[in-house]
């Protein structure tokens, strides 16, 4: 019994969490032979991985309590980490909880998603294996363990992104990842050797005593190594087209994992290397860097996609544009900020994950997610449809969804830092985050009057709609999607404050673990108080008030009384106008819906073309150059 | 029993007064002075001043055609959530004093409120099928993209001066901004605020489709583009959305600049609103009308996004440095 | 009451839906000077509208050629009800000096109920107003037998 509580112990609970994961992908790969052993064992792995997650939510984000881990309980020797270590704070609970719900639902999506496949028991094992990665990254208390971690969770992206290899640019694609992904991964394990020679110390809590001590020429490289390697695996601008590569390329659950998680733990990577291990965030400068990254990756990546014609490669530029505004927001070094980008990035999860979804609902049908050649769904898969436009109103920012709370505090913080820094540059983050918002509702219009309305192409006339699971999956998401837009109060207060709270509290990071923590520098993050007020619950109840009433008497106004088509043979009457002409298909094409804008813009969007050279030495050396100057910076500034 | 009250009172302002009653009337009257307006100064009688209402009724007695190829659902409904969001916006712009949903009345909210009918008639459009929508809702979307700019900039630098004055350095809320132009005169006295409102008068015929900036509803070019197919009563509903909003955005207008002129009596303010209202479609949308030819979609973008964001760049940079 | 509304603003708010049919384009462009400052049709409520789905009045120029002829139908088809067809000039009632050319099918009273007619060759824009004010009393009328 003691025995059993022991086990049960929840200071046990981020190992478990890895381990389910890790374990079921071996245990896949010995026995998933049998279709219902596989999709067994694939579903009690996530959801004992999610079940552990939200097992430490009380304890960890509610309570407060930092989980100290030691592996094989190999304590500190002589004042240095030898062992092991898993921290876990209420910023590595979120974002594991984040990573958690998104496999989960990813997951129970799969299960129908993937068999028409081939390989599906290899699917699932480096599946498992990605999750595991991305899981054991954010809970690891360890600079290396978390590079070993980001080298499981690239391998097996890279791998999942060829899984379809008979798409064409599908092994293209992952080449490309390959490349860039592995410069990235260099870049991390240079910057963690660099470290551990200057401070003989691998484990995060450590390092964030020592390193602000010991900053040096080489720990400023660290820094930018380290920088630039997280930035890779965040795909923040220059490693954009990597993402829309594969994205494009890659399973649509896998690209739930990849945008959804894979790019947080960048995130995450870059929060504890600027808020934890170096302490820099109260420079200015950084604070720049960051929000300078983030904007760029907000407003180029928004552009890009607007001049998308294919439904995951626009998904995928969206993606970015959106950890743009996640990076922005945390960069502004601010409680409000900090709050308001992890907030974004819970609905970064949950929206991309419905997008990627139902982008993949409609390849699953239609066999393409090319713009120009769908349209008009929205009669044959009527709950994908409603389910697409709940995910595309949020990425939008349309009220109530969640994307408008996270948006709205990003912009309340950015403009705010800018009033109280009298800094007139976070003002322009201001309104290019607000344009950058809008022109996203453009780049979802097009996609849902390009697939979803307008006219019926005849070669789609037999498409049905998606199986239950998959609407099931992608239900979860849209519920989500809608209770953290509706409740934004209980989103801050029980999970996203305690967690910006820990980015500001390095000292009970560093004592956690037994270190002292005494010359941490405390950041100041301010309150979490917003300008303005925001009540979406008495806003719906307002709207549906409104709604209900003119219903009512639109209703009785006999509103609904039309006359419509109810033969097979369509009439003269009920066909569209033509100028006269008999109906014939003319569906608009999606790719230059927005010419009046883009001619505009054609100076800026030619240019981006031919910068997008889809080789592969060119986004090389785009990391190479970036490296370069993040280093340039990080040794002047820091 | 107070909560039945309190219930009924909210219900009345949804219903009557800011809400839909006053919508209805004071939407379609403002839209048929615009009609008046512009035929006088083209030396034409003009039609009735209310025949807004006409056409509206007409519109409802109307039969209604649901195109084969369209999605039914979302066709039928979008009228009717578009007027709802409009409805809902006129709530949250305070009447001088008095606002009606106070604690949720926030600009930012606002600006993203706006969207909401134009998404609706959107998807509306698409959902019809006809390629004329198709054209019609990628001209809209850009005109709406036109338009973002300037009024963020016009916002923020309303947010900042009003913000820096009352002590808070931001004020996102527009029911403080009202009291602050209650207490201490409109804002429309300040000099920093002079190009903003410019720009605000400029922005009004955009955001409402009117002409010059009708390249999205050109009727004689592309068949009113998203409204093409729609007949009879939901077509009314839109005719009815458009009056709508143009009472929003010339309310919000006199809710950021004019809002110092309240007289606390709430018939009278109203009827105060009403004749605001009144001469800044004549002075925005009526007289812009009557003199100018419909832009192109690109001609659009490019002036609001040199002319009009310049003015309220202006007053943006004027209110960052306290003027 | 909003039945009798509707009846009175149904005779009010007449647009207008123009189909040339093979028109000389004379008669085309004295329906625009009917619009014009100088007659104002817009003072009885009459506009123009982009589509027969927003028409309550369809006004057909010309002789209704063979290759008009089907669309001329499908686009009236396409206007809801009620609704009112006014042939405007000759050519549409007779052919004028059209008639008994191969190409022309007209008049178009053998293919639809015509409501009203308004002759000339260009009809006087007088005559117009006159002609579009008696289809909208008649198509007041037609709402009013709907029930």
């Amino acid at each position: 019994m003691n025995m059993l509580g022991n086990i049960l112990n929840y200071q046990h609970f981020p190992i478990y969490a890895i381990m389910v994961l890790f374990l079921g992908s071996f245990l896949i790969a010995a026995f998933g032979e049998n279709r219902a052993v596989r999709n067994v064992l694939a579903l009690l792995s996530i959801t004992a991985a999610l079940g552990f997650a939200v097992a430490l939510v009380k304890p960890v984000l509610l309570e407060g309590e930092i989980i100290s881990y030691w592996m094989g309980a190999r304590e500190p020797a002589g004042g240095y980490a030898i062992g092991i270590a898993l921290e876990v704070d209420a910023l590595s609970l979120f974002f594991a909880l984040l990573v958690a719900t998104a496999v989960f639902v990813s997951g129970v999506y799969s299960i129908q998603y993937m068999n028409r496949d081939h390989n599906e028991k290899e699917y699932y094992t480096l599946y498992l294996l990605l999750c595991g990665g991305v899981m054991g990254m954010v809970l690891s208390g360890d600079l290396f363990n978390m590079f070993i971690m980001v080298e499981i969770l690239t391998f097996a992206a890279v791998a999942l992104t060829a899984f379809r290899n008979t798409v064409r640019g599908a092994v293209e694609a992952a080449f490309k990842y390959l490349v860039v992904g592995c410069m990235g991964s260099t870049c991390i394990l240079v910057g963690t050797a660099i470290l551990y020679a200057q401070t003989h110390t691998l484990n995060l809590a450590q390092l964030a005593q020592l390193v602000p001590g010991e900053v040096n020429t080489a720990t400023k490289l660290a820094f930018a190594l380290l920088f630039v390697g997280f930035g890779t695996k965040a795909f923040i601008v220059p490693f954009h087209p990597l993402a829309a590569d594969a994205h494009g390329a890659a399973p649509a659950s896998i690209s739930v994992i990849i945008s959804g998680v894979l790019t947080k733990s960048g995130i995450y990577g870059i929060i504890r290397i600027t808020y934890f291990l170096f302490q820099s965030m109260g420079l200015g400068t950084v604070q720049f860097l960051l929000v300078f990254i983030g904007s760029l990756s907000m407003f180029v990546c928004v552009t890009m996609a607007l001049a998308q014609h294919d439904f995951k490669r626009l998904l995928a530029f969206h993606s970015i544009s959106q950890i743009g505004y996640v990076l922005t927001a945390v960069g502004l070094c601010t409680a409000l900020g900090v709050s308001a980008g992890l907030y974004h990035a819970i609905n970064h999860t949950l929206f991309k994950g419905l997008l990627f979804l139902a982008a993949g609902a409609v390849l699953h049908e239609t066999g393409t997610t090319d713009l120009n050649k769908l349209g008009g769904l929205a009669k044959k898969m009527p709950h994908t449809t409603v389910l697409f436009l709940i995910g595309a109103f949020s990425i939008s920012g349309v009220p109530p969804f969640n994307g408008f709370a996270s948006k709205w505090m990003i912009y309340q913080a950015s403009y705010q830092k800018a009033v109280e820094s009298g800094n007139i540059g976070f003002l322009l983050v201001t309104i290019i985050a607000l344009v950058t918002s809008v022109l996203t509702l453009a780049s979802f219009v097009k996609v849902s009057h390009s697939v979803f309305f307008g006219q019926l192409p005849p070669e789609l006339e037999n498409v049905r709609e998606v199986s239950w699971g998959m609407r099931f999956a992608m239900g979860i998401f849209a519920l989500l999607c809608i209770i953290t837009g509706l409740f934004p109060n209980l989103v801050t207060a029980y999970l996203t404050e305690p967690a910006a709270a820990a980015v500001f509290s390095v000292k009970p990071y560093i004592e956690a673990m037994g270190f002292d923590g005494s010359a941490a520098a405390a950041l100041e993050g301010g309150s979490f108080q917003c300008v303005g007020a925001w009540d979406p619950v008495s806003w719906l109840l307002v709207l549906c008030i409104a709604l209900l009433a003119i219903t009512i008497v639109a209703v009785a106004g006999k509103y609904d009384n039309v006359s419509r088509c109810r033969l097979s043979t369509v009439e003269d009457k009920y066909q569209l106008f033509y100028g006269g002409e008999k109906q014939e298909l003319s569906q608009l094409g999606g790719d230059d819906l927005f010419w009046g804008f883009k001619h505009n813009w054609r100076a800026y969007f030619n240019y981006m073309h031919r910068l997008h050279s889809g080789i592969v030495n060119d986004y090389a050396l785009w990391a190479v150059v970036d490296l370069a100057l993040v280093t340039l910076f990080s040794l002047i500034v820091l | 029993m107070t909560i039945v009250i309190e219930a009924l009172q909210y219900l009345g302002y949804v219903l009557i007064f800011p809400g839909f009653l006053f919508c209805f009337l004071a939407g379609m009257l403002l839209c048929g002075i615009d009609r008046k307006l512009v035929a006088k100064m083209q030396k034409r009688v003009g039609p009735p001043v209310l025949q807004p209402f006409y056409d509206f009724f007409k519109l409802c007695g109307k039969e209604t055609i649901v195109p084969a190829a369209a999605e039914r659902i979302t066709f039928m409904l979008s009228p009717l959530v578009g007027l709802a969001a409009l409805v809902v916006i006129q709530l949250f712009i305070p009447v001088f004093g008095f606002t009606a949903f106070s604690g949720i009345g926030d600009i930012i909210v606002i600006l993203y409120l706006l969207l909401v009918p134009a998404l609706a008639m959107i998807l509306g459009g698409a959902a019809s099928g006809s390629p004329y929508a198709g054209v019609g809702l990628s001209r809209e979307m850009v005109t709406i993209i036109s338009c973002e700019l300037p009024l963020v900039l016009v916002l923020l630098a309303v947010a900042k001066t009003v913000g820096s004055a009352i002590g808070t350095g931001l004020c996102f809320s527009l029911s403080e901004i009202a009291e602050y132009q209650l207490v201490n005169g409109s804002l429309i006295t300040k000099i920093s605020m002079l190009p903003a409102a410019a720009a605000m008068l400029l922005i009004i015929p955009g955001e409402t489709g009117n002409h010059p900036f009708d390249a999205a509803e050109a009727e004689t070019e592309i068949c009113e583009g998203m409204l093409a197919e729609y007949s009879g009563a939901p077509l009314g509903v839109f005719k009815l959305s458009h009056a709508v909003k143009m009472l929003s955005l010339t309310s919000l207008f006199v809710a950021l600049f004019l809002g110092g002129l309240g007289t606390g009596i709430m018939a009278l303010d109203a009827l105060l609103l009403f004749v605001l209202c009144a001469l800044i479609t004549a002075a925005s949308i009526s007289f812009v009308h009557a003199f100018t030819a419909r832009l192109k979609i690109e001609q659009i973008f490019k002036y609001y996004w040199t002319v009009v964001s310049l003015l309220a760049l202006i007053s943006l940079v004027l209110a960052w440095y306290g003027l | 009451m909003f039945k009798k509304l509707i009846e009175e603003s149904t005779g009010k708010s007449p647009w207008l839906f123009h189909i040339n049919a093979g028109s000389c384009n004379g008669c085309d462009i004295e329906l625009v000077s009917v619009l014009t400052p100088r007659y104002d049709a817009e003072r009885l409520g009459f506009k123009l509208a982009g589509s027969p789905r927003h028409a309550d009045i369809v006004v057909v120029t010309g002789p209704v050629t063979k290759q008009s002829l089907p669309r001329v139908l499908r686009a009236i088809s396409q206007v809801p009800e009620p609704r009112c067809i006014v042939t405007m000039g000759s050519c549409p009632q007779s052919g004028n000096v059209f008639r008994g050319s191969y190409s022309v099918a007209g008049p178009l009273s053998k293919y639809v109920d015509v409501d009203v007619d308004v002759a000339g060759c260009a009809p006087k824009p007088e005559a117009i107003i006159d002609g579009l004010a008696l289809a909208a009393k008649i198509l007041k009328e037609k709402r009013g037998r709907k029930k």
